[in-house]
C-alpha cells in the first residue's frame, strides 16, 4: 500500500511539473479531435440518411417512420442493377488496365532514360491533367463516333483511359525517380533488357503507386456519369450511375429506391478505398523525403 | 576469364564534358586493377563504359581480345558490385544471387548448386531466405559479391563497394574481398577514391585525375616513384610533403628553403634531370616518414622548424612543422577535387608516440638522403630519369 501510494505520489507530482507545459498540447488535441468530429458527422451523416430511408417504403418514407426492405427488393425489377453493376466493373477494370499498362513503361522511359525532349514531352503530357472533361467532351464524343465506338464499352473505355493516363504518367515517373538507377543497372548487367528491368524489377516494388493510381482511377470512373452517359449508349450495357440517373429522372421517382441504388454504387468504390488505403498514404507521399 | 584493355578511350558527355580522355590501359586476366582519383575524376565513368551502361564517344574497349564498343551490358559477361549494393528488394538473398544464371536460362538444380557454393564462400549459408533488409550492410555488401560470383564471369567489376561501411567493416571487407578475387582469379577493376584501399588490395593501382591516367604501377611503386606532384600528394596518407624550392650550385648542389639549404647528395645527379643555371625553381618532396627529428649533436644538413600543429594517432604522432626562415618557399596540396593548391609552407612528419613535441616548439630535422623526390616546378612531372 504504502509503495502505491508513494507512486502516486510521484506520478502526481510529476504531472503537476510538467502540468502547464503539457496543458495546451493537450487542449490543442481535444479542439482537434472535436473538429475532427464535426467533420465526421458532416462527411457521414448523407450515408446515414441513405441507409435509413433506403430501409423504407415509398409510404414510411413520406410518414417519416416505419421499416421495410420493400424498395430493396423492387430496386431489381425498376432497373437492371445487377447488369449496370457489372458494366461498371467492366469499364472501370479494362480502363483501369490500360491506364496502369501505359502509365508504368511511361514513367520508367521519363525516369530512366535519357532521350531528347523528353522534359518537354513529359510537361505536356502531365499538362494534360489540367484539362477538365467537359471541355473536351464535344470533340471526344465526334471522335469516338468516328470510330463507331459510342454504342458498347470501348468507347468509354478509351475516353477514360485517355482521361487517366497522364495522371498515371506523372505518378510513376515520379515514383520510379525514386528507385536507385542503380536497381536498373544491375538488372541491365545481370542480363536484362530495360522492359525486363520494368517489369521484374521495377513493377514489384511499385506496388504502392499502382495501388494508389488504381485507387483514384476507380473512384473517378466508378463515379463518373457524363462519360457513360455520352458514349455506352446501348441500354442493356450502361454503368450504374447512369442507370440511377435513368431513376432518379423518371415520371415518379421513389427516393426509397434511390438509396438503395446509390449504396449499391457507392460500397464498391469504399471497399476499393479501404481495400488499398495503406498503399495511398505512400503513394501518395512518395518523394516528399527525398 | 579474360583480359581488359582500353585503347585510346574517350567518353565525352553533354556540354562537352570530358570525362575520360584517351585512356588506355590494360588489365591482365586475373589481375586486381584499382582505378583511383577524386571526385570526378573519371574513374566510375571508365568502369561504366566497361560495363556498357555508359557508350564510349571514341577509342576501343576490349574485353578478352573482342572488341565491345557496341556490345550490349548483358552479352558482354561482366559482373559489376554497385556502390549501394543494388540488392533486389523483393527478391530473398537466393533469389538475389541466383537471377542472372535464372535469366540465362540455368536449371533449377543448377542455380541452386552455384548459389549454395557462392554461399559457402562468402558465409551466408544461413541468410539464403533473408530479404536483404532483414541483412547488415555487411551481409548486404556479401550478397552483392555474391550475386557477382555465380556468374563465373569474365571480369568483375566494383564501384566503391566499401563506401558506405564503417571503418572496421570496412577493413574487414577489404581482406575478404581481396581474398575472393585471389581465389576465384578473374580480372577485376576497382574503383575507389580511398588510396588506402587502393594501395592494399590493388595488384596494380592506375591513379586519374580530370579523365587522365596519370599513373598505373604496382602499390609501392607508386609510392616510391610517383610520376607526378599529383600522385605523390595523393598517395598515402599523410600525402608526400611538396616543396617549391629553389637549387642552388653554390657549394655543390643543394635545396635551398629561403636561408636555410640542405645538400642534394650527388646520386641524384645521375638519377634525375635537375634543372641547371641560377637558382631554379623545383618541387622537393619528402615523405612524413623520411623527415627525421635530429635530437642532439651533429646539426650538419638540417633544418629548424617549428611546431604548428600535433595530432596524435596512438600508434604515432603527426607533427605539422613551418621551416623557419623559408620566405620564397611555398607548400603544394591535393585539394579534395584533385587540384593542387599552394599553401603556407608546412610540412608533416610521423614521429614516435612518446615524444614529448609540443606546439610552438622548434626542432632540427633531417631528410633521409635516398628518399629525396624531385618535381617540374611548371609541369610537376617527375624529374627522375626512366
Amino acid at each position: 500500500m504504502t509503495k502505491i501510494a508513494t507512486t502516486l505520489e510521484r506520478s502526481d507530482s510529476t504531472s503537476n511539473s510538467l502540468g502547464p507545459v503539457k496543458k495546451p498540447k493537450r487542449v490543442g488535441r481535444w479542439i482537434l479531435f472535436a473538429v475532427m468530429m464535426v467533420v465526421a458527422v458532416i462527411m457521414l451523416y448523407p450515408f446515414w440518411v441513405m441507409i435509413v430511408t433506403s430501409l423504407k417504403s415509398e409510404a414510411q418514407f413520406l410518414a417519416g417512420s416505419g421499416f421495410s426492405w420493400l424498395s430493396w427488393s423492387r430496386l431489381t425489377s425498376v432497373i437492371p442493377i445487377g447488369q449496370e453493376v457489372l458494366s461498371s466493373t467492366i469499364v472501370c477494370s479494362a480502363s483501369i488496365f490500360v491506364i496502369v499498362l501505359v502509365g508504368l513503361p511511361a514513367g520508367f522511359a521519363f525516369s530512366k532514360l535519357r532521350f531528347r525532349m523528353s522534359t518537354v514531352i513529359f510537361l505536356l503530357i502531365v499538362s494534360a491533367m489540367m484539362v477538365p472533361l467537359q471541355a473536351i467532351l464535344m470533340t471526344e464524343f465526334v471522335n469516338i463516333t468516328r470510330l463507331h465506338l459510342t454504342g458498347g464499352y470501348l468507347g468509354a473505355i478509351l475516353v477514360y483511359a485517355s482521361l487517366g493516363t497522364p495522371f498515371s504518367v506523372f505518378l510513376f515517373t515520379t515514383y520510379f525517380r525514386g528507385v536507385p538507377d542503380e536497381l536498373v543497372e544491375a538488372g541491365i548487367v545481370d542480363g536484362l533488357g530495360y522492359f525486363g528491368a520494368l517489369w521484374r524489377l521495377v513493377v514489384p516494388i511499385a506496388v504502392p503507386a499502382i495501388a494508389t493510381v488504381t485507387v483514384l482511377q476507380f473512384i473517378q470512373i466508378w463515379d463518373d456519369l457524363l462519360v457513360g452517359l455520352f458514349f455506352i449508349q446501348n441500354t442493356s450495357q450502361r454503368p450504374i450511375t447512369v442507370g440511377l440517373a435513368v431513376l432518379a429522372a423518371g415520371r415518379t421517382t421513389s427516393i426509397p429506391e434511390l438509396m438503395a441504388g446509390s449504396i449499391i454504387s457507392a460500397l464498391p468504390a469504399m471497399v476499393v478505398y479501404l481495400g488499398f488505403q495503406r498503399y495511398l498514404v505512400k503513394g501518395l507521399t512518395m518523394g516528399i523525403d527525398r | 576469364m579474360a583480359d581488359i584493355t582500353f585503347e585510346g578511350v574517350t567518353k565525352i558527355f553533354a556540354d562537352n564534358i570530358r570525362a575520360v580522355d584517351d585512356l588506355s590501359l590494360h588489365v591482365a586476366d586475373g589481375e586486381f586493377m584499382v582505378l583511383v582519383g577524386p571526385s570526378g575524376c573519371g574513374k566510375t565513368t571508365a568502369l561504366r563504359m566497361l560495363a556498357g551502361l555508359e557508350d564510349i564517344t571514341s577509342g576501343s574497349l576490349s574485353i578478352g581480345g573482342t572488341v565491345v564498343n557496341n556490345v550490349l551490358p548483358k552479352d558482354r559477361d561482366v559482373a559489376m558490385v554497385f556502390q549501394n549494393y543494388a540488392l533486389y528488394p523483393h527478391m530473398t538473398v537466393a533469389q538475389n544471387m541466383g537471377f542472372a544464371l535464372k535469366i540465362r536460362g540455368y536449371s533449377k538444380s543448377e542455380i541452386a548448386k552455384k548459389v549454395s557454393e557462392a554461399a559457402a564462400i562468402l558465409h551466408l549459408s544461413e541468410y539464403l531466405e533473408r530479404r536483404p533488409r532483414a541483412l547488415s550492410g555487411g551481409q548486404r555488401q556479401r550478397v552483392a559479391m555474391g550475386r557477382a560470383i555465380v556468374r563465373s564471369p569474365q571480369a568483375f567489376l566494383m564501384d566503391e563497394p566499401l563506401s558506405n561501411l564503417d571503418a572496421q567493416l570496412r577493413v574487414e571487407m577489404r581482406l575478404e574481398i581481396a581474398r575472393i578475387q585471389r581465389l576465384l582469379g578473374v580480372a577485376t577493376v576497382y574503383v575507389t577514391h580511398d588510396q588506402i584501399e587502393a594501395m592494399t588490395m590493388g595488384d596494380r593501382v592506375a591513379v586519374m585525375r580530370g579523365g587522365k591516367l596519370q599513373q598505373c604501377d604496382t602499390p609501392q611503386d607508386l609510392y616510391d616513384h610517383p610520376h607526378n606532384e599529383f600522385v605523390a600528394g595523393f598517395m598515402g596518407s599523410p600525402p608526400m610533403n611538396l616543396l617549391r624550392a629553389r637549387l642552388d650550385a653554390t657549394n655543390g648542389p643543394s635545396i635551398e628553403f629561403g636561408t636555410q639549404r640542405v645538400a642534394i647528395p650527388t646520386s641524384y645527379s645521375s638519377s634525375h634531370t635537375l634543372p641547371s643555371g641560377d637558382g631554379p625553381g623545383v618541387i622537393f618532396g619528402i615523405r612524413p616518414e623520411d623527415v627525421q627529428v635530429v635530437e642532439a649533436g651533429d646539426h650538419a644538413g638540417t633544418l629548424t622548424t617549428k611546431v604548428e600543429r600535433r595530432e596524435a594517432l596512438g600508434a604515432e604522432i603527426l607533427v605539422h612543422l613551418s621551416l623557419v626562415n623559408a620566405a620564397g618557399t611555398s607548400t603544394l596540396v591535393v585539394d579534395d577535387d584533385g587540384a593542387v593548391v599552394t599553401r603556407p609552407t608546412t610540412m608533416v612528419a610521423k614521429m614516435g608516440p612518446r615524444s614529448g613535441v609540443a606546439v610552438g616548439d622548434h626542432l632540427r630535422v633531417r631528410f633521409n638522403p635516398d628518399r629525396f623526390h624531385f618535381f617540374d616546378a611548371a609541369g610537376g612531372d617527375s624529374l627522375r630519369k626512366s
